[in-house]
């Protein structure tokens, strides 16, 4: 229904793409993060340093990416650490080391995980419970059924897996080609199908998508069935490059998947979600670890460095820095006046 | 008709309020200028005008709400040179809010406790908050939580504080809208008595009846200046319309429809009732534009969003283009253009593009995909057809103009290629030249054959726009004008003469078939405790049946010093819930005061250093919630982000001070904190001493109140006078508090500084407090519940040892019980406050 169209002036379509805030500010945060290193500690960004911290980093970044929905949506997801332990577990422990077992047991894996993210999907979407309670219950689920199989006990993966996932071809780990393709394919999903968009119109504004016609608390479910399929990727690949992972193996991914949420500029009440400044976030929050590690420092700083990216991550987006200028120069003004 | 004596002392005392020359802008906008107006004692003072004539605007400077731009408040013959709210409240200037300025969460009774004075409750307190409500006719029960009451109840209870306070000056701003019959006579009674006793009464309404039964004078105001004061009884009404109406307009209408009369009908609605308007029936034909008038907040919008498939409607039934449609249909195939563009019409973070496209990204691709290159086609010359002015199509919808985001709003929804188009408000915030635009779009979309339906309070617009217009008071179509009639004179005339009274609402019955007094009990704070008492006592029986050594004394300690550890910090958990938020660093915060402290109670050290250690272990905590409290309140962090990065630093202080565990705890110390008077340790009886302290604190203190209100509804708490910034970051600070108590029964636990150790107690704590019936949307809950929860998830991990079961189960239990509390919980606590409205 283009009404005159021909008498009026057209509006120039602009770039095709824009660089959001979240993706200049982690981008300028790896790259400074690099050249700092190579100047104070050049052994952490060496060769052998790389290659011990990429892997890990794409699998922050997958966990992170499937965060990234959920909180887009305006929840929280606390079942991360029973969902990627309970992907380790299972694609060790099925197959026993015997490689013919392994696809069977990654589809079983996938099955699970799925029927937990409908699971966190209902309780959050349809019966409206508080993300954080449901989310916590259903990761205590999740480490029942982890220990239900492992025992606690922790089991070698098979020689396919550590092939496959912990790799190396043309010098880059195998899982950093899973990580690019899964943020590549989660972004594009995101910008260019009509799902995608309307996943991402809903986070921007739950009420006015409502107001559109569109069903938000199908999506907002779906957030949470996504989100467990990365977390079983992301534990997946942890199986193959860890030599003999733990049934605990995925608690040290909760608080970083928030963290690189939040340093990639999404908010954690919901809103505009930002995947590819998330996946970069989750290399910055790898890669910091890396260089505090080089320095010689302690555990200690480099839990308090971390800390401080944090707040001052935050503290980037949600402080109103106009506002703070404006005082303080309008301070500096009163008092020379 | 005022008697002469009557108007002699009218004249002679001072009066209670005058304001004098009174100026008001907003950003270039002026809403009141050079006004004027007295309001003496014993009489009420009606305000009449149209909707955006500045009645509320005039009568926030006068509640100390609006701080004029220019103009002198007089009150009692003396100059005031800057009113608050806090200085009305004091002065005796008392405001019925049209919305009010209720706690949701909290009990009728913690409300009134919260607003009204103590020097008002004269003697029992119960009895006297029970005469208050009683003088309004209020029959909501003290317990009843207000969120749970009908809007006319809430009202109700608003009035009731308002009178309570015994004030000189009561501004009621249209009180009789959400009231039927009965409660309007009894208002009405309130009023007129209160006059007697020499309280003046600012009366603001629309409605000429009203103004006849109650008011002594009358103000009118017409487009923020003053239009005339008179004595009601020597006024006609048709002077007093004419004082409201004739406005002059800035802007052209496009010419109006032709019709015969016989093009076809293109939308029928029959009968149609919902929430907010009833038996509503009219009938559009093509190239007609349907106006919704009436006094703002009379069912308007209501009908629009149901005629959007947006709301339900109970019964009747609309058809369009000679098809019946239902609400899922509708929903989908309808185009809604909000009144609040920016809550509900744009998403403000995106693109001028990716809010155009919404509607139409079924259509701009293959397949799934959505092609750029058509986008960008299709997309660009919608919007250039709408005339927006927007740098590119990829500008932030937030740098436009109100005009251009409501075109960009209008886009959308004809991308849409919509069955049906709904537009509440249009023009609301737009500007002159863009006002004329839209006008025209709203015509040629309604020449296509699309219905369309125009809902606005500017009854000058729906003059100029529509052909057939409804007027809507009180959710009943009082008139409906066609052709000639539609005139802003009798769009006025029939609101502001209708009589109509909302019908008598009942209390909301969601389906409950109880009575009131169970509802009651199974809405209230206290059924998780009495919940998780009875499943703690069966689990007991079950697991004392099962092995007989679960009672001995050993156990029984042992499992009151875990439930003490947890117990304090999910009591501090409890605090942080409660204000709306949450914090994720109490685990590690205990960890690293028990490293603190393993440097100050091992073996050797003298008393002075003992006190030393606790005192600095305390001051540790403190500064922790005031980092917390104020990364929330000035760094605009969420309290997840803000507790997490303390979360994670505390971690690097505890390592800092201890890479290894170290430093083993005197056993004096140990001694101490373990004593226990029989099987009984003194640690849990502090504990329940603390949580039973800290159920009277929350529920009698203003402490305890201000907490629960700022998490109930911030904005509301605000109007009441609660300060809650500084509410919430105490609030913070307390939160911690407790987490060093629970640090001090850690550190005989361990025994040694271990940095390792506390993390756990986070998500511990958060589960206890869920298990025990506090909300995480905020405003409810108890301590003693948390109390119960955390005795029952440690009874659960402890059963699990003495049952012979793995940790399989532990997980299991644990899991399906949060769980299965929080569905039950949320289903007691009904449908009030949903997930959706947790996250604004």
């Amino acid at each position: 229904m283009a009404l005159q169209a021909s008498e009026r002036s057209a509006i120039t379509p602009g770039p095709g793409f824009r660089l959001s805030r979240g993706l200049l500010t982690v981008s300028i945060a790896v790259i400074l993060l690099f050249a700092v290193g190579a100047v104070l500690a050049p052994t952490s960004v060496d060769h052998s340093a790389l290659l011990g911290m990429l892997p890990f980093a794409a699998v922050l970044a997958i966990a992170a990416v499937g965060q990234t929905l959920v909180v887009q949506q305006g929840g929280i997801d606390l079942s991360v650490p029973g969902a990627v332990s309970l992907a380790v577990v299972i694609t060790t422990h099925q197959p026993a080391g015997d490689d013919d077992k392994l696809l069977g047991a990654l589809v079983f894996g996938l099955a699970v995980a799925i029927g937990f993210g409908i699971v966190n999907g209902l309780l959050i979407g349809w019966r409206r419970l508080n993300p954080i309670v449901a989310t916590l219950g259903v990761n205590a689920l999740m480490y029942a059924v982890v220990l239900g199989i492992s025992g606690g006990s922790p089991r070698r993966t098979t020689q396919l897996l550590r092939e496959v996932a912990g790799g190396v071809t043309f010098g880059i780990p195998h899982s950093v080609y899973f990580g690019v393709v899964v943020v590549a394919l989660a972004a594009m999903v995101m910008k260019t199908t009509v799902g995608g968009r309307r996943f991402e119109a809903i986070g921007a504004n739950p009420a006015a998508a409502a107001a559109t016609g569109l069903p938000v608390t199908r999506y907002r479910a779906a957030a949470y069935i996504w989100a467990q399929v990365l977390y079983w990727l992301a534990g997946v690949l942890l199986a193959g490059i860890i030599a003999q992972p733990t049934a605990f193996q995925g608690d040290a991914y909760l608080l970083p998947s928030v963290a690189a949420v939040v340093l990639g500029g999404t908010s954690l009440l919901g809103g505009r979600g930002f995947l590819v400044p998330t996946a970069i976030a989750a290399v910055f929050l790898s890669q910091l670890e890396q260089f505090v590690l080089a320095l010689g420092v302690s555990f200690a700083i480099r839990t308090l460095v971390e800390a401080a990216a944090l707040t001052v991550g935050v503290a980037l987006y949600t402080v109103d820095w106009a506002a703070v200028r404006r005082r303080f120069a309008g301070r500096r003004t009163a008092a020379t006046a | 008709m005022i008697n002469q004596s009557q108007e002699t002392a009218l004249t002679a005392a001072p009066p209670t309020m005058a304001l004098q020359g009174i100026s008001k802008s907003y950003a270039a906008v002026a809403a009141l200028t050079d006004v004027s107006l007295e309001v003496l004692p014993g009489e009420v003072h009606a305000l009449l005008g149209e909707n955006g004539a500045g009645k509320s605007t005039l009568m926030g400077v006068a509640s100390g709400t609006v701080i004029p731009d220019r103009g002198t408040i007089t009150v009692l013959g003396e100059t005031v040179d800057e009113l608050t709210p806090g200085l009305a409240t004091r002065m005796g200037i008392a405001i019925v809010h049209q919305h009010p300025a209720v706690l949701p969460d909290m009990t009728v009774a913690e409300n009134i406790a919260v607003a009204v004075p103590e020097r008002f409750l004269h003697g029992d307190r119960r009895a006297a908050m029970r005469g208050i409500l009683d003088r309004v006719g209020c029959t909501a029960h003290l317990q009843d939580r207000v969120g749970n009451l009908s809007i006319a109840q809430k009202h109700l209870l608003e009035l009731a504080k308002a009178m309570a306070v015994e004030p000189r000056l009561l501004i009621l701003d249209e009180p009789t809208a959400p009231l039927d019959r009965d409660s309007v006579g009894l208002l009405f009674d309130l009023v007129r008595s209160a006059a007697r006793q020499g309280t003046a009464v600012v009366y603001i309404t629309h409605r000429l009846a009203e103004v006849r039964e109650l008011a002594d004078r009358v103000t009118v105001l017409r487009d923020g200046h003053h239009s005339g004061t008179a004595v009601v009884g020597d006024v006609t009404d048709e002077e007093l319309l004419a004082m409201i109406v004739g406005r002059r307009l800035e802007y052209t209408f496009p010419a109006k429809q032709h019709t015969s009369g016989d093009e076809p009908p293109v939308l029928t609605v029959e009968g149609l009732s919902g929430d907010g308007f009833s038996d509503v029936s009219f009938t559009a034909r093509q190239g007609e534009i349907i106006g919704v008038a009436g006094v703002l907040g009379n069912g308007q919008s209501e009908l629009l969003r149901a005629l959007a498939g947006l709301a339900a409607w109970h019964s009747g039934g609309i058809v369009i283009g000679g098809r019946r449609v239902n609400r899922r249909r509708l929903h989908r195939s309808s185009a809604y253009m909000p009144a609040d563009r920016h809550h509900e019409g744009l998403m403000m973070s995106m693109s001028v593009r990716e809010n155009a496209a919404l509607t139409a990204l079924d259509r701009l691709g293959a397949g799934r995909f959505v092609s750029r290159r058509r986008e960008v086609a299709v997309v660009g010359a919608e919007l250039a057809g709408l005339n927006v002015k927007a740098a590119t199509l990829e500008t932030p919808v937030t740098s436009l103009s109100g005009g251009n985001q409501q075109k960009v709003v209008m886009a959308r929804s004809l991308l849409g290629k919509p069955d049906i188009l709904l537009a509440d408000e249009p023009t609301q915030g737009v500007d002159v030249g863009a006002r004329a635009e839209i006008y025209r779009i709203l015509r040629e979309v309604s020449g296509s054959g699309v219905p369309v339906v125009v809902a606005s309070s500017d009854a000058k617009e729906l003059e100029g726009l529509c052909d057939r217009v409804i007027v809507l008071s009180r959710g009943h179509v009082v008139a409906e004008l066609a052709g000639d009639e539609v005139t802003e004179e009798r769009m006025i005339r029939a609101a502001i003469e209708s009589t109509a009274h909302k019908r008598a609402e009942e209390h909301r019955t969601t389906g409950s078939r109880l009575s009131p007094v169970w509802r009651r009990r199974l809405e209230g704070d206290y059924t998780p405790v009495l919940i998780l008492a009875g499943v703690m006592l069966l689990l007991g029986a079950y697991i004392y049946a099962q092995n007989d050594r679960y009672l001995l004394p050993f156990n029984v300690t042992s499992v009151m010093l875990l439930v003490s550890a947890l117990g304090f910090i999910a009591l501090g958990q409890t605090v942080a819930l409660m204000t709306g938020g949450i914090d994720l660093s109490v685990g590690p915060l205990s960890g690293f005061l028990v490293v603190v402290g393993s440097f100050f109670f091992t073996d050797g050290h003298s008393g002075q250093m003992l006190v030393l250690g606790l005192v600095l272990m305390a001051a540790l905590a403190a500064s922790t919630g005031l980092v917390n409290g104020s990364l929330i309140r000035f760094g605009k962090f969420t309290p997840v982000a803000a507790t997490l990065a303390t979360y994670i630093a505390l971690q690097g202080f505890s390592y800092l001070l201890r890479d290894t565990p170290g430093g083993l705890i005197s056993t004096a110390v140990t001694d101490v904190i373990t004593l226990t008077i029989g099987p009984v340790p003194i640690a849990f009886i502090v504990l329940v001493v603390l949580a039973f302290g800290m159920e009277f604190l929350l529920r009698t203190t203003r402490w305890g109140r201000n907490i629960r209100a700022v998490g109930s509804d911030e904005e509301s708490a605000r109007r009441l006078g609660v300060r809650s910034t500084r509410t919430i970051i105490a609030g913070y600070v307390v939160v911690s508090l407790f987490a060093f108590l629970g640090a001090l029964i850690l550190l005989a636990q361990l025994g040694i500084g271990d940095p390792a150790q506390g993390v756990s107690y986070t998500l511990n704590s958060i589960a206890a407090v869920v298990l025990g019936g506090t909300s995480l949307l905020g405003g409810r809950g108890t301590f003693v519940g948390t109390v119960l929860g955390t005795g029952l998830i440690v009874q659960l991990l402890n059963a699990t040892t003495f049952l012979g079961l793995s940790q399989t189960w532990q997980y299991l239990f644990q899991g399906a019980l949060i769980v299965i509390a929080a569905l039950v919980y949320s289903q007691a606590r009904g449908t009030g406050r949903t997930a959706e409205s947790a996250t604004r």
